[in-house]
């Protein structure tokens, strides 16, 4: 794999990345599912997997940008992991909507693996490390996934700004506390 | 407090955009050591479950 298509996937990968963030954005905003503190931490773990494929679209491809992206999925996935244990037993209740039969921390933990299989994958094609492609500056492609994904970690910077104040968030969040 | 993981992340996605490898760098793992001490922080309740 050259290392054009490798940063073209990394492009394709970051704006994946940015379509989950969005897509819990969307629940929260239009449905009112105001997300759990474990929900906030999944979408941070989230930000910092997406993270390793940003520096790759600005540096270059290098193996510990994968390792970046897999150990910030790796965190995600562990909180995620909590939290399905915590309602794993029938009866026990849950939180917020589901989508497709699974709750959005089942969801998550499903996307932290794939995150976690398709760096490993990436790190298998060592010919994109070999080749000096470290770009000038952001453009195209790469521009517009960086720009998205920078959007929402800011906006999930504000979104829990307003949701928690300067504290922890409540274990099951009613409102925004800055916006009462 | 909570928003602190999301803001040095884009403090770092910034340092990236700039071309600061080494500050994004720092500035992620703060993000991630942040993260992972809220997750202590919320992590009390005791699972119900039999392992």
């Amino acid at each position: 794999m050259t290392s054009a298509i490798a940063m073209r996937l990394n492009a394709l990968g970051l704006l994946a990345v940015s379509a989950v963030l969005l897509f819990a954005f969307v629940d929260q905003l239009v449905y009112g599912d105001l997300p759990c503190p474990l929900c906030i931490l999944q979408r941070a773990g989230l930000a910092a997997a997406g993270f390793g494929l940003a520096l790759n679209l600005r540096f270059g491809p290098r193996p510990s940008h994968y390792a970046i992206m897999i150990l910030g999925a790796g965190a995600g996935g562990a909180i995620a992991t909590r939290q399905i244990l915590l309602h794993i037993v029938p009866g026990t209740g849950s939180y917020g909507n589901a989508f497709l039969g699974l709750h959005f921390y089942t969801w998550s933990l499903v996307v932290a693996a794939l995150i976690v299989v398709g760096g490993a994958v990436m790190l298998l094609f060592e010919r994109q490390f070999s080749e000096s492609a470290r770009p000038e500056r952001l453009a195209g492609l790469a521009l517009i996934s960086f720009v998205v994904f920078t959007l929402l970690v800011l906006g999930n910077g504000v979104s829990t700004l307003l949701e928690c104040g300067g504290g922890l968030c409540p274990d099951n969040p009613t409102d925004y506390l800055l916006l009462r | 407090m909570m928003s602190v993981p999301f803001f040095l992340l884009a403090g770092g996605l910034w340092a990236v955009s700039a071309g600061r490898r080494s500050l994004a760098l720092v500035l992620w793992a703060l993000g991630v050591a942040v993260m992972l001490g809220l997750f202590r922080l919320h992590a009390t309740d005791a699972l119900n479950i039999a392992l």
